[in-house]
């Protein structure tokens, strides 16, 4: 026993489970604040916190901290300098204390407590077990407030021993695991959004990874710095990276750009060579930044269309020799009759045009991959890929410019959707019983595809705004999300954030989003590395977490998976008597 | 339970009353301490002791201006004075039917009641009932030394609890006392100055 009347007080930091609070005021508006019970310093911004009032659960998210006092000068003076510890400590337990602002998110009618007389007559009343819905009042004065248990989250984020429910990451503070819900994820286009070293990459190998595994739809990477199919060092681990292709050997095909091309040192399943009869009009107006076309161009390239066809304009006017002449009789030089000039004569299209639209589109004749007659129909070959439910990484290899990258995307884009569009319309009218895949596009540097001037003319823009009904989204990867067209950016599903340092950047991310002032802050306050926001319709409530690591511990986890799911199919067999 | 008897009552109210005492009793009472004036049928009240008084009298007037005074006139004078040394006791619950409640009692004692000093266990048993109400009589009374009598009280009490392994008690006590005063700043830091020289 002390003989002190009052020794100091020791903090108990107290069982991970106990309440942190209780509620004090606030409203759908402008957020529960909730007096926290326990040091400011147990709970951070972002924590996922539960509310228990009558007979609702609240979900909600700690969205700002904030000191205050009973009256401003039990904080102005340092009372423990004039009271003896134990003294000081209940005062200020009395009148210093911190509240909590939390973002109330999602609601669960929980009904009453188990075993009283009132339950049954509830249960009875229920259809079914009660979900969680989107918060549409708020829980009483003091209503206990405590930190989410692993039960609470796999309640609202899904259950990570269910299949289809990929850990994407573990909660900041007890690292609970948060689930994507692929089925629901791929139903949607979405994106994945940092600055440059946040981890973007490794989270859309994780990502990437979960989704061939869970195989619920195919996936086609464009692959432009080589990442993602073969196998990488890591810039600044120096570690090795396992690829896509060489951790699902059976189910990843790697498609290289161009004949005998390799990636980085690995010879791919097949060379993809693009044949002159697939490259339209469009596909040329769509490079008009990165040729510097002029405005006459559409009328030039209308013309070439009209005079050779559909199928063989770009081999006429690539076999066309600018500034060709002959020699008349009376020795005077006249274009030649397979000159750009002649042909323009004929066509009535201007000479200067024509000869200015043949020199910018040089940089395409030259490319070694785009050919009259490809070796195979290797297009086709990605498709039927797809189709059959493999999963493709087409690595640019050498050609890493803006020019190849904005060519071959959109030209197989264009032709994967015709393809979509045709095999939905098939099914829905009942001319094919064979409903289509459903596909994911997964597009890096996605703001030199689908920024303000580009989106209106590449096949992108539409899939983001129209190809879910035609089973096909898109997975956007940018570290720019305010260069991206603010229709594609609003019709994102699930929005995966890591650090973002620019303003512009931050409010795209959120736009379109409930909360997004509250969101906004916590963004900007991410760990550099390996933290991420989950946002929008592909969760249920946004949340920070702690994104997994891509590491041997995660193929062992996702292998596991596997094990696991198959171990159960058999005993579901053995249990059925089969 | 040995009582131990400090006087009678001279006047009261129903918020308080005064008793006299004779010297030789006025060494039981304490500034802080908690008394019990029994009155009829188990009824009784509490009270806390908050001001001890020595008037004078004609004769002390004379003896104070005497250049030597004997000591036997000194202790004659105290033992057999006239005017009783008057403790003012602030009433702040009351017993009744072997209840205690922290309410001011439905009627004040009557004159010549006798007072007593509550031993520990009855102060433990007065103090530990309820929820610390009495301490709203104490701080209601804006003309006491609410600080020094809190701080004197607590003191006593902690002992008479520590003893019964109750050493939680002034804490409790403390933070009651914060929860009332904290939209009182001055008081609370007069009070918590007071309890910071008994807590060392």
């Amino acid at each position: 026993m002390s003989n002190m009347i009052f020794p100091p007080i020791l903090h108990n930091n107290g069982d991970q489970h106990s309440g942190i609070g209780y509620v004090v005021g606030g409203g759908l508006k402008e957020n529960l604040r909730v007096r926290l019970t326990v040091p400011a310093q147990e709970v951070q911004e972002g924590s996922f916190v539960i509310i228990d009032s009558a007979d609702w659960r609240f979900y909600g998210l700690v969205t700002d901290l904030q000191l205050g006092a009973t009256d401003p000068r039990f904080a102005d003076e340092q009372s423990e300098t004039r009271l003896p510890g134990g003294l000081s400590a209940l005062l200020h337990g009395q009148t210093l204390y911190t509240n909590l602002e939390v973002m109330p998110a999602l609601m669960l009618e929980i009904g009453p407590e188990p075993g009283s007389p009132r339950y049954e007559a509830w249960r009875k009343a229920q259809m079914g077990d009660p979900q969680p819905i989107p918060i549409k009042t708020i829980p009483a004065h003091h209503a206990p407030v405590r930190r989410a248990e692993a039960g609470d989250v796999a309640e609202i984020f899904g259950d990570p021993k269910e299949k289809g429910n990929f850990i994407i990451g573990h909660t900041r503070e007890q690292g609970h695991p948060v689930c994507l819900d692929l089925e629901r994820f791929v139903q949607r286009s979405a994106g994945i959004f940092g600055a440059t070293g946040t981890g973007k990459s490794f989270l859309t190998r994780i990502l990437l990874a979960g989704l061939i595994h869970h195989d619920h739809a195919a996936v086609l990477i464009f692959d432009m710095h080589n990442e993602y199919g073969p196998d990488d060092t890591a810039s600044d681990t120096n570690q090795k990276v396992p690829g896509l292709r060489s951790k699902f050997p059976g189910k990843v095909r790697m498609v290289g750009l161009g004949r005998d091309s390799t990636v980085r040192g690995m010879v791919p399943d097949f060379q993809l060579e693009i044949a002159e009869k697939d490259i339209t009009p469009a596909d040329i107006e769509m490079l008009t930044r990165e040729l510097n076309l002029r405005e006459t161009t559409p009328t030039t390239l209308s013309a070439l269309v009209h005079e050779f066809g559909q199928i063989n304009w770009f081999r006429e006017f690539r076999e066309m020799r600018p500034g060709a002449t002959i020699e008349t009789e009376e020795g005077k030089k006249i274009p030649a009759p397979d000159s750009v000039e002649a042909w323009a004569m004929r066509a009535g299209v201007n000479a200067i045009a024509a000869t200015g639209l043949h020199q910018k589109l040089t940089r395409l004749f030259n490319l070694p991959y785009v050919v009259d007659r490809p070796a195979a129909d290797t297009t086709g070959e990605i498709i039927n890929s797809l189709e059959a439910g493999r999963h493709v990484v087409l690595s640019f290899g050498q050609h890493e410019r803006d020019l190849d990258y904005l060519l071959v995307t959109n030209l197989l884009t264009r032709q994967i959707r015709e393809r979509w569009e045709h095999s939905t319309n098939e099914f829905r009218s009942g001319k094919s019983s064979k409903e289509p895949r459903q596909l994911i596009i997964a597009v890096e540097e996605a703001h030199k595809l689908l920024n303000r001037e580009m989106a209106a003319q590449t096949t992108f823009s539409t899939i983001a705004r129209e190809m879910r009904k035609y089973y096909v989204t898109l997975l956007i990867i940018d570290q720019r999300p305010s260069q991206i067209y603010d229709e594609v950016m609003s019709q994102l599903g699930t929005r995966i954030c890591g650090w973002l340092g620019d303003d512009l950047d931050i409010q795209a991310v959120l736009s379109g989003l409930a909360g997004k002032d509250t969101l906004r802050g916590m963004l900007a306050r991410l760990q550099p590395k390996e933290e991420v926001l989950l946002l929008g319709w592909g969760v249920p409530m946004p949340i920070p977490v702690r994104s997994r690591r891509y590491n041997d511990q995660f193929w062992r986890d996702l292998k596991g998976e596997a094990f696991e799911s198959a171990r159960k199919e058999s005993d579901i067999m053995k249990e059925l008597g089969f | 339970m040995a009582e131990l008897e400090i006087g009678r009552l001279l006047r009261a109210s129903t918020t308080a009353c005064v008793v006299g005492c004779r010297v030789s009793q006025a060494n039981a009472p304490a500034f802080g301490g908690l008394v019990r004036i029994p009155l009829d049928d188990g009824y009784g009240i509490y009270g806390l002791i908050y001001d001890i008084r020595i008037e004078d009298d004609g004769l002390v007037r004379q003896l104070v201006t005497a250049e030597r005074i004997d000591e036997d006139v000194i202790q004659d004078n105290r033992v057999n004075r006239n005017v009783p040394v008057e403790v003012s006791v602030l009433h702040v619950g009351y017993r009744q039917a072997g209840q205690i409640h922290h309410l001011l009692p439905p009627r004040p004692p009557l004159s010549l009641d006798a007072i007593y000093i509550c031993g520990p266990k009855e102060a433990c048993a007065f103090t530990e009932a309820g929820r610390f109400g009495y301490f709203r009589h104490v701080l209601r009374a804006a003309d006491l030394p609410v600080g020094e009598l809190l701080a004197a009280h607590i003191q006593l009490l902690h002992r008479y609890h520590a003893e019964r392994d109750n050493c939680g008690w002034s804490s409790s006590a403390v933070q009651e006392l914060i929860t009332l005063m904290r939209d009182d700043y001055p008081t609370l830091m007069t009070v918590l100055g007071a309890l910071s020289d008994i807590s060392a």
